[in-house]
């Protein structure tokens, strides 16, 4: 009770499923949980809520045309507004006093679409308080923060300890997790492997223990290979976004040939607007793409395809593959219009499946065969597939967005290989990722956005961390 | 005398006439707010209209116990065909617009509703006890609203609170809200404890209830026979009224009489003697709904005012 | 109970599923029938006979599935891309229409000639009605679903309009009935599709044309890149989109293509069956929609629709022949939507693998 207790382990640890059972979205195959002494079964997650424990999820679950209030009362049945009908200045008044007591600055009537990402993670920290949770899961919380930020988010899980509160901190991030947590449980593999006292562990230790072994964390040397023409310029880009409101606002941006330039960010700063732009699936607004001296029109994937740009999304299953395709068609995606892969208006089937094998050979993609359906590879494998696919196509350029995204450890590792030889043999890399370790691990440059536009733009080797941080949350940079 | 008139006429008219698709709507609005997309609606509003007509034809009692046992059996037939839409969807995570479909095939025209209404010999003769005008005939002698307001039957009066009821419901109460949650994200609404199943099931019952409804004010108030397919596609109306209402109840009271409109226009204009082909006057409701779609379904409307945003989708919990 | 997806669906499970489904969908509607009175296995034993085997069934039955061929693989072809055309009634009332006005207009010429004529002015109606709904899908987001619909009671009004509120020139205005009874005027002999015999089997024009278009568009979709488009857009259009796919162009071609085919099946009914424009006739035998519970239990596949479409249209043939006072009508509704609701849980079974925990 009362404890910050930090759960360790690298992605595909099992640390997302373990917090899944805990909160009654899934059934344990085995074993027991033992809550407050009494042993628990929790068939749903009302089960589990109504025991006392409550997560807040990577990926929010939350209602996005209601409000905050709305958000925070929904499924409720207990005190405040368990009647039919809805209170709603009550639920209000009681949303604004947790949100004072914890310090969650959020406003009770703003629809969660207008939110901001931190914003919407502190409702969803209320919706646990509200419920009266006593056991909190926070799961990679500050995947989405800024450094500024995770500390505000740190004093609140302090305070929800003091007040009793039990917080299970789910990370990857070593420094995060001696920073908060009073004792740490690591996970490798799906197994608990260790629970020590933070106090007495150091980042190495952790690292050790997450991994199995000896693990050299830090920057990496990057390969200066030689520097070439720029192959992609973008000259005040604006774009909308989905709602209608601008997302990209007047950026400029040049990458040469066989440089890393990286794109830091909180999430919703308009970097997937950016990207989806580059690669024609989002109409520009005004300013211009050229790739190569190329210049796009905009707003058509297939032009931007034959100049040369290769795209890796970030939402690899609905947009970079066709999920309920075979791998093979999966692979053809973009180049199943000229030979070899058809003849006129025929496809050529025996090709597609001689493609497919040397894919799946070259890229060791671990699969039954290229007709098995895209959906059944785990992430790591579909991202070889997409990867693989990209750089088929012999590109200029190659956005990619979030690539490493769930990725384990060896995923991590290829996908940024692949990066580094993709720069080494003269393609310009832009690099979007919310991680800005990543960023400073494989880019030459930085560039930060916030609310669309180009804050600042760093060179890595020089830049630090506390200036990217400031003008990731918008304090720093210049215009 | 004003109230002759051609407005007077089309506006009464087509309140008449927009009842059944008020009700239809209603419980589409329900159905699709919990995410289900109901195409069955057609089906269940004939299977409504056939068995509230056999109970008038065959209950022996005095009328207005008569008329609200064939409301609750026409109900009861809607909610029994959705029953089967609902187990096929949500439990059976089938293609929701084939389903539907198949529904209308099944319980349609040429379908169980002819099945059953030719089995039972019910076609030919009047309903035996029929929804009236219920205010007195000086007050249905009033300008204007005589004819439109206090002209009209029970049936029309309680689909009015109906409107009421409904729209409470979805904004002021916490099943509301549950409901609406269900229908946007079911994820968030699962995580919060709601039973995403359950919300389900009863709206669509509760939808293919009101559906019924709808087809009875055909048989029991319109027409007022039973004639195979006399709904004529009233269901697929009501359908596209929940797009061009914005899913919400207040809305779908306008355009259901917009539409009812439409449809009273013929029939109002060969009475003032105009004479052109009924056959091109009678398309009128259908365009006009290709044009309320068309319209709602640009960009800027659906960005502020769109489906629920998992409509047609199954909720699967376990998958990601 | 719990529902896992399946990792690989064993070839047969494709097969056994749909025709299980049609087997549970027999059992209840004998169960109907059993329920209202009427002896199910004598009915059953009935339909089979007015369907396959008496004299002149067989024939009877392809005369009543060759339209449904045509709607059912108007409708496979745009539901596999997730277009729900609806209107393939209207679009087979649309090609009745321009099919029938050109066979009258050059109703001297050689019969190959008229035939020629009559098919290709029967796929431009419906795909020009199609591309009505496939426009507003494409360039203003309209759901295709409503739209289609509601031009389906459209077109069937126009035809009414036609023959019997108008003096179109489809309409039969010679004789002395023609006021009383309006009804369309009748094609020339020559005009009358010509038919294959096989050992009494009679096969008309219109059904070795549908089985031909069946194989087109099975190649279409196995066989070529528009095929590859179609599937991949079908899954996931955004994954479409982001490969450069022309998605609008697309939803248009489908649509037109699945209009055209269905319009080809309304020329056939004038040139193979009615020989005039016969609204009444057309309207009551719903091909349009039948065509798409056909797609459904075919689960899509080309071949499969003509294998189902012989199936139903067997079933509405022993609709017909049996109708009367001791024979239910809308029985033949009732067993398609039951074989479709059997179909459509049995799909569950398909896809997913499902455990009980007792």
């Amino acid at each position: 009770m009362g404890e910050v207790h930090a759960l360790l382990g690298e992605n595909g640890a099992g640390k997302t499923t373990l917090s899944k059972i805990l909160t009654g979205l899934y059934r344990p195959d085995e074993g027991e949980i033992v809550l407050f002494g009494h042993a628990v079964e929790f068939s749903s997650p009302r089960a589990a809520l109504d025991a006392g424990i409550a997560m807040v999820h990577q990926h929010f679950r939350l209602v996005s045309p209601f409000t905050v209030a709305e958000n925070v009362v929904l499924g409720d049945h207990r005190d405040v507004g368990r009647s039919f009908l809805l209170r709603q200045r009550e639920i209000e008044a009681r949303v604004g006093e947790l949100s004072q007591r914890y310090g969650l600055a959020v406003d009770p009537r703003a629809r969660i679409w207008q939110l901001s990402v931190g914003e919407q993670q502190r409702v969803e920290i209320l919706k646990a308080l509200y419920q009266d949770a006593r056991i909190l899961i926070l799961d990679e919380p500050t995947a989405v923060l800024t450094p500024q930020e995770a500390e505000a988010l740190f004093e609140t899980i302090r305070a929800m300890a003091a007040d009793g509160r039990t917080v299970i901190f789910i990370s990857h991030k070593l420094h995060e997790v001696k920073a908060v947590a009073d004792r740490v449980t690591v996970l490798r593999r799906g197994k608990s492997v260790a629970t020590v006292p933070a106090a007495d562990s150091t980042p190495r230790s952790l690292a050790a223990l997450m991994v199995g072994h000896d693990l050299d964390a830090g920057r990496r040397p990057t390969d200066r290979g030689t520097v070439g023409e720029p192959v992609l310029d973008l000259a005040g880009v604006c774009a909308d976004g989905d709602r209608g409101v601008p997302a990209v606002n007047d950026v400029s941006l040049t990458i040469r040939g066989g440089e890393i330039v990286g794109v830091a960010g909180v999430a919703g700063n308009g970097q997937r607007e950016l990207a989806e732009t580059i690669v024609g699936m989002r109409p520009l607004t005004s300013g211009t793409v050229e790739v190569c001296g190329r210049r796009l029109s905009g707003g058509d994937p297939r032009e931007a395809i034959s100049a040369g740009v290769a795209y890796v999304p970030e939402d690899r299953l609905g947009t970079g593959v066709a999920p309920g395709l075979s791998i093979a068609s999966n692979i053809v995606l973009k180049s199943y219009r000229a030979a070899p892969v058809s003849t006129g208006p025929m496809l050529r089937f025996g090709r597609i499946r001689d493609l497919a094998r040397g894919v799946i050979d070259r890229y060791d993609v671990r699969t039954s065969g290229p007709n098995v359906p895209a959906w059944q590879l785990s992430g790591g494998n579909l991202q070889k597939v997409v990867l693989a696919r990209e750089f088929s196509g012999e590109p200029a350029v190659l956005v990619a967005a979030s690539p490493t995204r769930g990725l384990d450890v060896a995923g991590i590792e290829t996908v940024h290989s692949y990066l580094r030889d993709a720069a080494s043999t003269g393609v310009g890399v832009l690099l979007i990722s919310e991680d800005l370790d990543e960023i400073l691990a494989l880019a030459d440059r930085v560039a930060v956005m916030y609310e669309g536009s180009v804050v600042g733009e760093r060179d890595v080797e020089t830049a630090t961390v506390e200036e990217l941080g400031l003008m990731m949350a918008g304090a720093g940079g210049e215009d | 005398m004003v109230n002759n008139s051609l407005i007077v006429v089309v506006l009464s008219s087509g309140v008449l006439y927009g009842t059944p698709l008020l009700y239809a709507a209603l419980g589409e609005v329900l159905a699709e707010r919990s995410g289900v997309l109901n195409l069955g609606v057609e089906g269940m509003m004939l299977m409504g209209a056939v068995m509230g007509f056999w109970t008038v034809e065959r209950v022996h009692g005095p009328t207005p116990l008569i008329l609200a046992a064939s409301i609750g059996v026409a109900a009861l037939a809607g909610a029994v065909m959705a029953a089967i839409h609902a187990f096929l969807v949500i439990t059976l995570r089938a293609n929701q617009i084939v389903s539907g479909l198949a529904l209308t095939i099944f319980a349609g025209a040429a379908g169980l509703s002819s099945y059953l209404g030719n089995d039972l010999q019910l076609a030919g003769k009047p309903a035996k006890h029929q929804f009236q005008e219920i205010f007195p005939t000086s007050w249905q002698d009033l300008p204007v609203v005589g004819p439109i307001i206090f002209g009209q039957s029970l049936l029309v009066y309680a689909s009015w609170v109906c409107v009421v009821l409904v729209a409470l419901y979805l904004t002021r109460t916490r099943l509301g809200l549950n409901l609406r949650a269900v229908g946007e994200s079911p994820a968030a609404a699962d995580a919060m404890g709601v039973n995403v199943s359950r919300y389900r099931y009863a709206h669509t019952l509760v939808g293919g209830a009101f559906a019924g409804v709808g087809g009875a004010a055909f048989s029991l108030s319109i027409t007022p026979q039973w004639v195979d397919g006399l709904t004529q596609g009233a269901g697929w109306i009501a359908i596209a009224l929940v797009i061009f209402a914005f899913w919400r109840p207040t809305l779908c009271l306008l355009g259901a009489y917009f539409f009812g409109a439409f449809t009273a226009l013929p029939f109002a204009l060969q009475g003032h003697g105009v004479t052109v082909a009924p056959e091109l006057f009678q398309t009128l409701p259908y365009v006009a709904t290709i044009v309320a779609l068309v319209l709602v379904s640009s960009r800027a409307a659906r960005l502020r005012f769109g489906a629920p945003a998992a409509l047609g989708l199954p909720y699967v919990r376990e998958e990601r | 109970m719990r529902i896992e997806r399946r990792l690989r669906q064993p070839w047969w499970l494709v097969v056994v599923v749909p025709v299980v489904s049609v087997a549970v969908a027999f059992v209840l509607s004998g169960f109907v029938l059993f329920l209202t009175g009427h002896p199910p296995l004598k009915s059953f034993h009935r339909l089979l006979d007015a369907a396959f085997i008496a004299n002149g069934a067989l024939s009877e039955t392809v005369v009543s599935a060759t339209p449904l061929v045509f709607t059912g693989l108007a409708a496979a072809v745009a539901f596999r891309m997730n277009l729900f055309n609806i209107g393939g009634e209207g679009q087979l009332y649309a090609g009745a229409i321009t099919g029938a006005t050109v066979g009258l207009l050059i109703g001297g010429s050689p019969s190959p000639l008229i035939f020629a004529g009559m098919i290709a002015a029967g796929a431009v109606g419906g795909a020009l009605l199609a591309a009505i709904p496939a426009i507003l899908r494409a360039f203003f987001s309209t759901n295709e679903i409503i739209t289609s619909l509601m031009l389906n009671y459209v077109v069937a009004l126009i035809m009414e309009y036609l023959i019997f509120d108008s003096h179109s020139y489809l309409r039969d205005t010679s004789g002395f009935e023609a006021n009383v009874f309006p009804q369309g005027k009748t094609l020339s002999d020559k005009a009358s599709w010509s038919s294959l015999s096989i050992h009494g089997l009679v096969l008309p024009l219109g059904f070795l044309l549908a089985i031909g278009v069946a194989v087109l568009v099975w190649v279409l979709y196995a066989r070529t890149r528009f095929g590859f488009e179609v599937q991949v857009i079908g899954d996931s259009a955004r994954a479409g989109r982001y490969a450069g796919m022309r998605t609008r162009r697309k939803i248009l071609a489908v649509m037109c293509l699945s209009g055209g085919i269905a319009g080809i099946g309304g020329a056939s009914q004038i040139g193979d069956f009615r020989h005039q424009l016969d609204p009444r006739g057309l309207r009551d035998a719903s091909y349009g929609y039948t065509g798409i519970v056909v797609a459904a239990l075919a689960r899509y596949n080309p071949f499969a629709v003509v294998v189902v479409a012989l199936l139903l249209g067997g079933l509405t043939n022993a609709g017909f022949t049996l109708q009367g006072a001791d024979f239910p009508a809308g029985l033949v509704g009732m067993m398609q939507g039951l074989i479709l609701f059997c179909a459509l849980g049995g799909e569950l079974f398909v896809r997913y693998r499902v455990r009980f925990a007792w």
